[in-house]
């Protein structure tokens, strides 16, 4: 019985032990420079880190966003090219669910559903969710699209093979390839408007206020103190994605 | 050593070494410096043209409007929410060097139906309470298109603006 107690000799034992406590090592020094798990972290409470809300009670539906948007960035008209848009949701009472978005939202809504059947209706203006873990910049292989510091995620045009990965792996549809220049174009959160001390045309523009715009590391901005307020939640938090476009208001419908 | 293990060796260094030059000379100069990208791209991003002017730059000249504005209903709406992107206007009106505005620069005053409809068209989605407005007011909707459509005195249609001032409706 005694010569049972273990099958494992001391010398297997020690190597064992050895090799564990490696592991573990190893794995913890190549947390705090992997570049695998995440295309760019929080910037740890230093510098910008930029976030966006939307309060869906608010939003009026009157597509103003979408318009400024392709008019700051010289977004292609046709009714398929959108770095902003917005979508109306419908509920009828027997459960279906109707999403519409003419031209985005450009030229107004209509309700096409009859006042009797419908449970509950809302507008959802959609963007760029600027995800800190983007599933688009993870996929690009020649590392054309990035994370800024200041948590942007853009595109670098004179890099982009245009082989549209990207625009797959985005969960939130919200990357298209530009029919003239055939690279991969998004919002870029209207950086050249940031730089200057401006606000996003959409945020500029919307008129109800439904939009609010800040730094997530500035505990007295306007987006922590609308998080504060709210119940907010994002689009697909299930992906995992690290979105930081927050809706409040937010209906499960919502994909 | 084998004589076949040192020409191996030999055929590698020169890959490698060839490898090594290739890279040092297509790669950019800013590839890396803040993550697997090129991070000039962030400026060259960053130069793009402005169009939208901010409401600051609008009521600079336009501070009549601003003040009749902030009174009403609209006080919330920005200028360039319904007369357009305005830079190009502003920038050219603040210089003071060619008056009067040459048309291309001169900003759209939406006074169809359709502009306001846009807004304030009878939506079941658009039922919100605005708890900011001034009166704590829902938006007011009609069915824009037909709402006192005719004129009772010359038996004409009448646009929305012909009634309310779209400044203080």
């Amino acid at each position: 019985m005694k010569k049972n107690r273990s099958a494992l000799s001391r010398r297997d034992f020690f190597r064992a032990g050895a090799i564990i406590a490696g592991g573990v090592a190893v794995s913890s020094s190549v947390a705090t420079v992997n570049g695998l798990l995440f295309a760019s972290e929080p910037s740890g409470g230093k510098g910008k880190w930029y976030g966006i809300g939307i309060d869906i009670n608010k939003c009026i539906g009157c597509g103003k966003c979408a318009h400024a948007c392709k008019l700051e960035n010289q977004v292609p008209d046709d009714p398929f090219y959108f770095r902003s848009w917005v979508e109306q949701y419908t509920i009828k009472t027997d459960g279906t669910i109707l999403v519409e978005s003419p031209n985005g939202g450009i030229d107004g809504f209509s309700q096409s559903v009859p006042e009797e059947e419908i449970f509950k209706s809302f507008f959802v203006p959609k963007m760029c969710n600027h995800c800190y873990k983007s599933p688009c910049t993870q996929v690009c292989p020649v590392g054309a699209t990035f994370d800024t510091p200041e948590g942007i995620v853009l595109i670098d045009e004179n890099y982009c093979i245009g082989c549209r990965y990207c625009v797959q792996a985005c969960p939130y549809g919200c990357r298209y390839v530009h029919p003239e220049k055939k690279t991969v174009d998004k919002c870029t959160l209207c950086i050249h408007r940031l730089k200057k001390g401006l606000q996003p045309a959409c945020f500029e523009i919307c008129p109800t206020e439904a939009r609010i715009f800040g730094d997530l590391n500035d505990p007295e901005s306007s987006l922590n103190s609308f998080l504060k307020n709210h119940t907010c939640m994002v689009i697909k938090p299930h992906l995992n994605t690290g979105s930081k476009l927050f809706y409040n208001a937010l209906s499960s419908e919502v994909r | 050593m084998p004589k076949h293990i040192k020409r191996l060796i030999l055929v590698f260094g020169i890959f490698i070494a060839l490898f090594i030059l290739l890279q040092q000379i297509l790669r950019p100069s800013s590839f890396g410096e803040l993550g697997h990208y090129r991070s000039d791209a962030i400026e060259e991003n960053a130069a793009n043209e402005l169009h939208y002017a901010g409401v600051a730059n609008c009521s600079s000249c336009h501070d009549t409007v601003r003040l009749q504005k902030s009174a009403g209903l609209h006080a919330m709406l920005t200028c360039e929410a319904c007369h357009g992107p305005g830079l190009k206007h502003a920038r050219f009106a603040g210089s003071f060097t060619g008056f009067p505005l040459p048309d291309s620069l001169v900003l759209q005053k939406p006074t169809e139906r359709k502009d306001c409809a846009l807004c304030h068209q009878i939506n079941a989605a658009r039922v919100k309470i605005l708890f900011d407005t001034i009166d704590n007011s829902l938006i007011r909707q009609v069915n824009a298109l037909e709402h006192n459509l005719m004129s009772k005195k010359t038996k004409k249609e009448r646009k929305c603006v012909s009634c309310h001032n779209p400044h203080q409706p």
